[in-house]
């Protein structure tokens, strides 16, 4: 199964190799295919102002190999949604120590949708929730667009909208608070059948992390069927 | 894009509110028609889509059609010729009925739905696609003039949204009655499959190869009529083919 590796500055030293192929990954997945061109770059990588030290990356690594990623910011830092998009939040902006925000949310289109062992991205959504329980968030923002609002709902992220969709570049787009919580966390390790947590601490020992619930002993629950 | 005073946006964000902390599905519905009602709909209908041998019946999780077009909707199995469906498996983003295409002189089923639709003040429609890895869905509204300012729709889109999340969560999926049609060995894989195992994995379980698992799947996925396995697992909950 893949791993999933928490990479923040503190452990970034042991991870300087797969930098390089995650920003040309983003460049691919985002430039590239999903034509978000402001953010194209002669270099052939994506980077942008938001990728700072404070930045903490999840990386799934299968066989060494990068297969997704995803990037939270801490929202007292500037963020996608206080800077770029802030008219997608009319609740007020939302800057507190224990919700980050989370961005660039990829899984390289060979590994989407498998069938043989838990899909990559729902690995990826339960290991943001252990994360955030583990080191005492209570919330995610994130800027997404409104189609995957329904699969969130359906995987049991409780997303509390902050504003109207709006369309941009084509797609429509909102924001949104989800929940982070032990419950969250899970109900997803139940639904793709974990027993134990998923995240690799590599080089982060000195952190001070919460204890995790217990998830030994969660039995798989019946599939919400598709109706 | 960017308003001063985002009315509708407050009025959706307190709608979403109210429908997250309603506790019966009644209660989210008199809310939803009552606030489509107010923007001129007086139709709508939330459902999984119908694919080959699929009840629209069983894939409705509201209706709020009148009960003469759900039933010729229904009996006609209209949704395989509907415009409005079909758009839906090729979009991501809301659209309105008049924004599916379709050939107006050569699709003459299509054209007919839309032209009966008619009968039954349904002019105007918005419609917001559902999409999941295994199924699609939609919530479709219709009226004679209903309001389609941009910002409205955006709101509508939102509030949809929610209410359908919402009903769903409320609604336990109901045991459908059908003949189990499963063989044994067919429910074990499947009940395997449900727990997360690999094909290769449950043959080593069973004792059985790995060919002979995927076979199985096979015959499973053939009888249900459904796309991939994760499609075959949840067919085969709801119809309490298998039990967890």
């Amino acid at each position: 199964m893949p791993e999933i590796h928490v990479v923040r500055k503190d452990n970034r030293h042991l991870y300087e190799s797969y930098f390089d192929p995650y920003f040309r990954l983003r460049h691919n997945i985002y430039v590239k295919q999903r034509k978000w061109m402001a953010l194209d770059r002669p270099d052939g990588r994506e980077i942008d102002q938001f990728d700072t030290e404070d930045a903490v990356y999840l990386f799934c690594i299968d066989d060494g190999q990068l297969i997704g990623a995803m990037r939270a910011v801490p929202t007292l830092s500037p963020t996608l949604m206080s800077d770029i998009f802030p008219y997608l939040n009319i609740r007020g902006q939302i800057r507190r120590p224990d919700v980050y925000e989370l961005s660039r949310i990829f899984v390289i289109p060979e590994r989407r949708g498998e069938h043989a062992g838990p899909r990559v991205e729902m690995l990826l959504l339960t290991a943001i929730m252990e994360y955030g329980v583990s080191i005492g968030l209570t919330g995610f923002t994130i800027v997404l667009e409104s189609w995957w609002l329904p699969r969130f709902q359906r995987y049991g992220w409780k997303a509390h909208p902050l504003g109207l969709p709006q369309t941009i570049d084509g797609m429509s787009v909102l924001a949104v608070l989800v929940d982070c919580d032990d419950a969250t966390w899970m109900s997803l390790c139940q639904q793709i059948g974990l027993t134990e947590p998923t995240l690799t601490w590599r080089g982060l020992l000195a952190i001070d992390r919460l204890a995790l619930p217990d998830i030994s002993t969660l039995h798989p629950t019946s599939v919400q069927p598709a109706r | 894009m960017q308003n001063l005073e985002p009315y509708w946006g407050r009025r959706a964000l307190d709608f979403v509110d109210a429908i997250e902390a309603s506790k019966t599905t009644a209660c989210v519905i008199s809310q939803f028609e009552r606030m489509i009602g107010h923007f001129g709909f007086h139709a709508y209908i939330m459902a999984g889509i119908p694919t080959s041998g699929q009840s629209l019946e069983k894939l409705t999780i509201a209706s709020g059609w009148p009960a003469e077009w759900f039933e010729l909707y229904s009996r006609e199995n209209l949704s395989a010729v509907d415009p409005i469906p079909r758009h839906c498996f090729n979009t991501l983003n809301p659209f309105e009925w008049r924004d599916a295409p379709y050939d107006r002189e050569h699709d003459q089923p299509a054209h007919r739905v839309m032209t009966r639709a008619r009968d039954f003040r349904f002019h105007e429609g918005f419609c917001i696609p559902i999409h999941y890895d295994d199924a699609t869905g939609a919530i479709s509204i219709a009226g004679e003039r209903p309001d389609l300012d941009p910002e409205i729709k955006s709101a509508l889109h939102l509030m949809s949204v929610f209410t359908y999340g919402r009903l769903r969560t409320l609604s336990r999926p109901n045991p459908v009655t059908t003949d189990r049609r499963l063989s044994a060995t067919e429910a074990e894989v499947l009940r395997w499959a449900a727990r997360g195992k690999t094909a290769w994995e449950t043959s080593r379980i069973l004792h059985i190869s790995e060919r002979n698992v995927r076979w199985h799947l096979e015959e499973a996925q053939r009888k249900m009529m459904t796309k991939n396995k994760t499609a075959t697992v949840a067919m085969a909950i709801v119809n309490r083919e298998i039990l967890l």
